[in-house]
């Protein structure tokens, strides 16, 4: 520990800190535009100048570790001075227009100006004049006449992403932020420059003179775009969201957002937004049908018992509102058919759930199946920040596709699909077969893997001290594996983070519903097998999101009401008796429950639009119908006594039980791999429409030769007589005979074939788009 | 009885003095006072030489003002269809003239002296909907009859 004397004010800090952060931490501000403590110091602005005693000149406060005996100065004649010649330096070639910059009233350079710029500039020569308002791709604006050249975002592209896609050109005065070749960034993380920017040079372009600090409202809310649940603030002015922007939580996240969660806030007022009510179809008051809606469960009750109604709960709805639906279908309705919308069968129970100081602290981090840059961007970075650090990482993956990127180093051992749960079972009873939770696996030689890669994955997992996995819960066995490695490591860390939907499936969980895929898929089956009468879904689309369409799509025709709830209209609208719009994220108030299992609160923004409303009003309109009593306690807490803002512990134990040897079809056809893709998570964007991907199915080389595609086309995907349509891309990554198709995309409804073989036609027809 | 008859004259003298005098009020409509080219009444939106709106829309004038009269929704113009002189411009301007307190800080604040208080002070409407001015009727300023 060193201790040094900042402003009269003594403070002890950790070796190698900076004046800057040891000065931030005693609440004193000193200014700066380049320094950011997620990419390190590089002393670019020079705007940070502060004195330091014994020193003959003013140093900079983000590139100088501090010292024993430090003495610091953060004001003074000399300091003022200082900091005044970079600001008329910094400001000689901005063009000064601070009415027309969307960042004027949150600009850095506005605010150090009038704290220490001088008042005039002395530089009376034209200013150079350089390119204003262009794209950087389609949702990031570059001013580079108002740019500083603070680097942030060249470094955060470089270095933090690494996906070097913006870069300084030209040298002196002439210097500008751009493009590598003028190509478009297609970064997943552009956006983040946006918050990066200290002045009004990198702007987000939907939000393009949509406000001002002043005639908005920032509320600080949560993406449930995907499960990694990134701290937000939400914009909102005159009842939309305009823009959100990155919240950094001390300590734990820097405020880094996907584009997906940062520019796909357009959909609270998407035309195919539900807004309004249908019955039968027809466009009806919202009111009306939940009086309706009233009478088909007092008449269900009644005629068939209150057992024949089934809840199932799902889509962006928080814990607060999932407890209530819980409430209601228990104590109102008394029926224990209550299930959580799964798109995929697997299960980690809250006691082996990690959260993201697993990713920071663990030396070996395992992904199964899942591709962490597709489905949890976020949580790319923090890998990647993982492995950049100083202390070694090993990424290894097991999944049916190469998950290693530029960016990420991941030693990936390619398995058939669905053959993850074998090859991790049998590399366990490789290294720790005498363990009897891995003897209960019963695992067998997996074919079509080599030996070396099974034992180089059997040391990894043996050896760590702190293992982290990520889990896309594809393959429901992998379950089973996990918990025996769990309990065959013993002492030594292993944490689960669960990367599926719906984003707060472990809020719902808390709230009383069970997270189990088989008691959603004996639900349907009851459903299909008629034992149901009203089947009430609120959020989930099941249609799109159950793994066996066939089944969802039987168990709907079979059932007399089925009710749905949510922000969109569901897919095939006809098969459903009532629809009702939701008051959705940013429109109330609650918390949700991210991968980590833990509790984030939001603060709405904004009213719900239309007749849409939160759910208790519906609940209460029901129980109304009924005429019995509905009691929504909301004394009820999700929180637990003392996990902080992490859930309780519930007492489901980590299960183990044999493995199968899997089916991997007949050698005839392409293996159908599959996996989540967040930007096509089902939730509208129009602004996000250039980024989603035209092509979203992938082949390899070798297969795209075999069926004559040169770079994209159009293929057919049948199984047992069922098929879809699939617009593919080459991609190098595959595996040959593989197949990739994105999960829940309504262009494509995976789902309807279900995993294993595929027979895949290339249809002759390719589509002009 | 004199001092009455004294008394009664010295009021009637101050009666008569007082007819001759110029009056402190005007007949209006008919007749009307001449204001100070400084008077702050209705605002007004100018334009350039060119035609081109001075108003960017920047919200200056919003943050300022102390009764939060002024509403502005700033928009980007078609390069092809320039509405002000820049490409930044109002797309709504809306003075609320009965929360105003004509304080001239919107005018003040303005970096491109586009909101300006004319002297115009003939504001009375039969409901309060009428008294907020819109950007059309702000950028077609009243005159005085």
């Amino acid at each position: 520990m060193i201790r040094l004397t900042i402003d009269d004010q003594e403070i002890e800090v950790r070796e190698g800190t900076m004046i800057a952060d040891a000065a931030a931490r005693l609440g004193i501000d000193i200014p700066v535009y380049c320094y950011h403590e997620a990419l390190g110091p590089l002393g670019a602005c020079r705007m940070c100048l502060v004195g330091v005693e014994k020193m003959p000149k003013l140093a900079t406060a983000c590139t100088t570790a501090v010292q024993d005996g430090m003495v610091v100065h953060t004001y003074g004649e000399a300091v003022d001075k200082g900091r005044k010649g970079v600001l008329e330096f910094l400001l000689i070639n901005h063009p000064l227009d601070c009415p027309v910059c969307d960042k004027g009233g949150e600009c850095f350079l506005q605010d150090y100006t009038f704290q220490y710029g001088p008042p005039k500039g002395r530089f009376k020569e034209p200013k150079i004049q350089k390119v204003k308002d262009g794209p950087i791709n389609e949702f990031v604006l570059i001013d580079q006449e108002r740019c500083v050249l603070c680097q942030r975002c060249v470094r955060f592209m470089d270095e933090y992403v690494g996906e070097p896609q913006l870069l300084l050109d030209g040298r002196g005065v002439e210097t500008v932020v751009t493009t590598v070749d003028g190509v478009p960034a297609t970064s997943q993380f552009s956006g983040n420059v946006i918050d990066l920017c200290p002045v009004g040079a990198l702007l987000s372009a939907p939000y393009q003179h949509k406000g001002r600090p002043w005639n908005i409202e920032r509320q600080e809310s949560v993406c449930t775009m995907c499960p990694v649940g990134c701290t937000t603030l939400a914009t909102g002015r005159d009842g939309h969201i305009v823009r959100i922007e990155g919240r950094p939580v001390p300590d734990r996240s820097w405020g880094w957002l996907c584009d997906r969660g940062r520019f796909g806030y357009d959909y609270a007022t998407d035309p195919t937004r539900l807004t309004i009510s249908f019955l039968h179809a027809n466009p009806e008051a919202a009111a009306r049908t939940t009086r309706q809606v009233g009478h088909w469960m007092s008449d269900v009750m009644r005629d068939a018992g209150p057992d024949s109604i089934a809840v199932v709960m799902g889509g962006l709805h928080t814990v607060e509102e999932a407890h209530q639906v819980h409430a209601f279908a228990k104590n109102v309705i008394g029926t224990s058919r209550l299930s959580i919308s799964r798109d995929v069968p697997g299960y980690v129970p809250r006691v082996l759930n990690g959260t993201y100081a697993d990713i920071a602290d663990a030396d070996t981090i395992l992904l199964v199946g899942v591709d962490p840059y597709e489905a949890v961007p976020v949580v790319h970075l923090k890998l990647r920040e993982r492995q950049k650090s100083k202390r070694p990482v090993k990424i290894l993956a097991v999944a049916p596709r190469d998950l290693s990127r530029d960016s990420l180093d991941v030693n990936t051992l390619i398995t058939h699909a669905g053959q993850e749960a074998q090859v991790l079972g049998w590399a366990l009873s490789q290294g720790m077969g005498t363990h009897p939770a891995v003897k209960k696996l019963a695992a067998t030689a997996p074919v079509g893997v080599a030996d070396e890669d099974l034992t180089a994955l059997s040391e990894a997992l043996g050896s760590s001290e702190h293992l982290t996995i990520l889990w896309d819960g594809l393959q429901n066995e992998v379950g089973s594996v996990l918990a025996a490695l769990a309990d065959a490591r013993g002492e030594k860390a292993t944490r689960i983070l669960p990367t599926w939907g719906p984003s707060n499936w472990r809020g719902f969980e808390r709230a009383g519903f069970s997270a189990d895929f088989d008691a959603l898929t004996s639900l349907l089956e009851d459903a299909r097998a008629g034992k149901i009468q009203m089947l009430m879904t609120f959020g989930a689309d099941l249609l799109r999101e159950y793994p066996d369409e066939r089944l969802v799509r039987e168990a709907l025709q079979k059932v007399p009401h089925v009710v749905f709830e949510g922000l969109f209209r569901p897919t095939e609208p006809s098969l459903y008796g009532a629809q009702l719009p939701q008051a959705g994220p940013g429109e109330v108030a609650g918390t949700y429950v991210n991968m980590e299992a833990r509790l984030l609160s939001a603060t709405p923004s904004v009213t719900p639009p239309g007749q849409a409303r939160p759910v208790k009003s519906y609940l209460t309109a029901w129980a109304h119908a009924l005429n019995k009593p509905f009691v929504a306690d909301d004394d009820w807490d999700p929180y637990g006594d003392d996990t902080a803002d992490l859930l309780p512990f519930d007492g489901i134990q980590a299960k183990v039980w044999a493995l199968k040897p899997p089916n991997l079809g007949n050698a005839s056809g392409m293996e159908l791999v599959t996996g989540a893709l967040v930007i096509e998570n089902g939730i509208p964007s129009h602004i996000l429409e250039p980024r989603a991907p035209k092509f979203p199915g992938r082949i390899s080389p070798q297969d795209a030769e075999i069926l004559g595609i040169v770079g994209q086309g159009l293929v057919r995907l049948g199984k047992d007589g069922r098929e879809i349509r699939v617009p593919v891309t080459v991609d190098e990554r595959m595996t040959p005979g593989r197949i990739f198709v994105p999960l829940g995309m309504a262009s494509c409804p995976v789902n309807r074939l279900g995993l294993g073989a595929v027979e895949v036609a290339r249809l002759e027809e390719v589509p002009t788009t | 009885m004199l001092d009455g008859v004294k008394a009664i004259a010295k009021g009637m003298a101050t009666t008569f003095k007082a007819l001759s005098e110029p009056r402190d009020t005007y007949p209006y409509p008919e007749k009307r006072r001449e204001y100070s080219p400084r008077f702050r009444g209705k605002h007004m939106l100018a334009r350039d030489a060119d035609g081109h709106e001075l108003c960017v829309g920047c919200g200056l004038c919003e943050a300022v003002c102390p009764a939060h009269a002024i509403r502005v929704v700033a928009a980007e113009a078609p390069s092809d269809q320039p509405v002000s002189w820049t490409s930044r411009y109002s797309v709504d301007y809306e003075v609320d003239l009965i929360r105003c307190i004509f304080c001239g800080m919107c005018e003040e604040a303005c970096p491109t002296n586009a909101v300006r208080l004319t002297p115009f002070n003939e504001l009375a409407a039969y409901d309060r909907e009428t008294m907020i001015a819109d950007k059309e009727e702000l950028l077609r300023p009243a005159i005085r009859k």
